[in-house]
């Protein structure tokens, strides 16, 4: 897929090829701007390809997208609630414009609204409602409905830990039923916790796909060190192993006996230090660019 | 999708945007009188009441035409900010269905203003049997109007330029033509134009229902619902051709 905006000179999306199966959660995770929402857009029909084939479930996106949209649905990425309706009236309405009929659209808002623990705020207007809330209001909205394939760009943006939790849960349940879901974020452990596969993009390039298991393969080290201060230079650390840069602290990607000797030293030199496995976040930074520290924060350090 | 399930959503759509809002916030209802009632109450007292007829026909006109073009910026906000058409555009529902439900939500804002003025037209004149025929002429100023508001909107890029495009394209049909006074005021070279816009029939036909059937080149009855149907498939064509559901 290739996609160049209107009075843009550079390519969104140079090339990506991806293949999604179903019944899987697949993710596309990048920084911003990266190219992920494009990708998002263009398969979920909303967005014109500028080149190269896209099938969705079967279908060209381009020739046959009234097929495709009987069988998806989505949330669209920073979208907003409808001020003085209620969250019944968001999920119920909407259930029914897509055709549901009135009983099966029911009973769906009820459950789903029960599953995202929405039952006592159900009557009240969107716009008394906390942002959180709000946010899972439109993410009740796709997933209450009976499509195939839903398209979730960055579903839990601005939620807290627990409500993340409580969305995680829902949407392996619908992946249980056997429905398929591609999903944006840039929370790496959103996608490490839900994925079963997990495609990075860079500026508008496929960097790697896999799963997290997968993927983690990819880095030859097993530990990471985070030495807090600037009681060490580079130079310093690259005796230990692989320093990459992190606002205020480095991060060492090691073995485990180096990974003692740095520990050791760093607390000589009186730094804080930490030691942990390294994660799917390790290789983002590895692969993306170790000097953005906004792309490396997980969702809950946020 | 099939016609019903179009109405279907359509209407849905149009409840969601309306009637389910308005439970919750009465009044966003009343806003709307403000403009047109102040146009009639000008015109009424500035001509000494005689051409009360006419400003009541360009008050119908006004109203319905300006819940109409006003979906420049309406759709325009529910295509940036609320993603409304990007969440609809990804579902069963078709652009028809969305262009109709967002214009029926429209047409709800325009009600009252209706449940006032057409008893007023029967009391200057205008037979009962003639309302539904009067009511199809100004729901197809209507309909033509949010359709060209729609076009527009799928075009901007920011609010701002919507709010404001939805107030020119408001000028541009219930202003200028002939709806707030009598077409045969126009130089005949300029005639011909005021023809191209739906408006001016509506506004002419429902002079005739009233008795005061223009004379004027060219136009009749016949001439002018022909006319407000063409104007109409016209700019359905045009939005199902030109209108952006699906983003370039």
């Amino acid at each position: 897929m290739v996609k160049v905006y209107h009075k843009s000179k550079t390519p969104a999306l140079k090339k990506v090829s991806l293949t999604v199966n179903r019944g899987q959660i697949f993710t596309l995770l990048g920084r911003n701007g990266a190219g992920k929402t494009t990708f998002l857009r263009v398969a979920a029909t909303q967005l014109l390809p500028s080149d190269g084939k896209v099938e969705v479930l079967g279908s060209d996106v381009v020739s046959e997208a009234a097929k495709i949209r009987k069988k998806i649905a989505v949330v669209p990425q920073e979208g907003n609630t409808i001020g003085p309706l209620t969250p019944w009236d968001h999920v119920y309405l909407t259930l029914l414009a897509r055709g549901m009929t009135r009983a099966d659209a029911r009973d769906r808002t009820r459950k789903v609204l029960d599953q995202l623990e929405m039952t006592s705020y159900q009557s009240k207007p969107a716009d008394t409602l906390s942002g959180g809330l709000r946010q899972r209001i439109r993410v009740a909205m796709a997933v209450a409905t009976d499509a195939e394939l839903l398209f979730l760009d960055e579903p839990t943006l601005g939620l807290d830990a627990i409500s993340r939790r409580r969305i995680w849960s829902v949407l392996k349940d619908i992946c249980r039923e056997g429905r398929t879901i591609l999903l944006t974020t840039h929370y790496i452990d959103e996608a490490e916790i839900l994925s079963d596969n997990v495609a990075v993009i860079n500026s508008g390039t496929l960097v790697t796909s896999g799963s997290p298991k997968e993927l983690l393969s990819k880095v030859d080290e097993r530990v990471r060190v985070d030495v807090t201060g600037d009681r060490f230079t580079e130079d310093d650390l690259a005796r230990y192993g692989r320093p990459v840069r992190i606002a205020e602290r480095w991060r060492v990607l090691t073995d485990n006996k180096r990974a003692g000797e740095l520990t050791i030293e760093a607390v000589r030199r009186n730094c804080d230090v930490s030691v942990s496995p390294v994660s799917l976040e390790d290789l983002f930074v590895d692969l993306v660019g170790g000097e953005e520290e906004n792309a490396t924060m997980s969702g809950d350090e946020k | 999708m099939s016609v019903y399930h179009t109405l279907r959503s359509s209407v849905v759509i149009g409840y969601m945007l309306s009637i389910a809002w308005v439970r919750r916030n009465l009044l966003s209802l009343v806003w709307l009188f403000a403009t047109p009632f102040s146009i009639l109450f000008l015109i009424t007292v500035t001509s000494g009441g005689h051409a009360f007829v006419q400003a009541t026909i360009g008050t119908i006109l006004f109203v319905l035409a300006t819940v109409g073009t006003g979906l420049a910026g309406d759709a325009t906000w529910y295509r940036l900010e609320v993603k409304l058409q990007d969440l609809f555009v990804a579902s069963p529902v078709s652009q028809m269905g969305y262009l109709l439900g967002i214009a029926l939500n429209g047409l709800f804002f325009a009600t009252p203003a209706l449940v006032i003025l057409l008893p007023v037209l029967v009391y200057l004149g205008l037979p009962l049997i003639d309302l539904p025929l009067v009511m199809l002429a100004v729901c197809a100023v209507w309909l033509f109007s949010a359709t060209i508001g729609y076009i527009v909107s799928t075009y901007v890029t920011n609010l701002r330029n919507g709010w404001q495009s939805g107030l020119l394209l408001s000028v541009i049909v219930a202003v200028i033509p002939p709806a707030f006074y009598p077409a045969e005021i126009l130089p005949p070279n300029i005639l011909p134009i005021a023809y191209l816009m739906p408006t001016t029939h509506a506004s002419l036909i429902l002079r005739s229902f009233i008795g005061q059937t223009p004379e004027l080149a060219y136009w009749s009855p016949a001439f002018g619902w022909t006319m407000l149907g063409v104007s109409l498939v016209v700019a359905l064509l045009v939005m199902l051709r030109l209108a952006r559901w699906r983003q370039p």
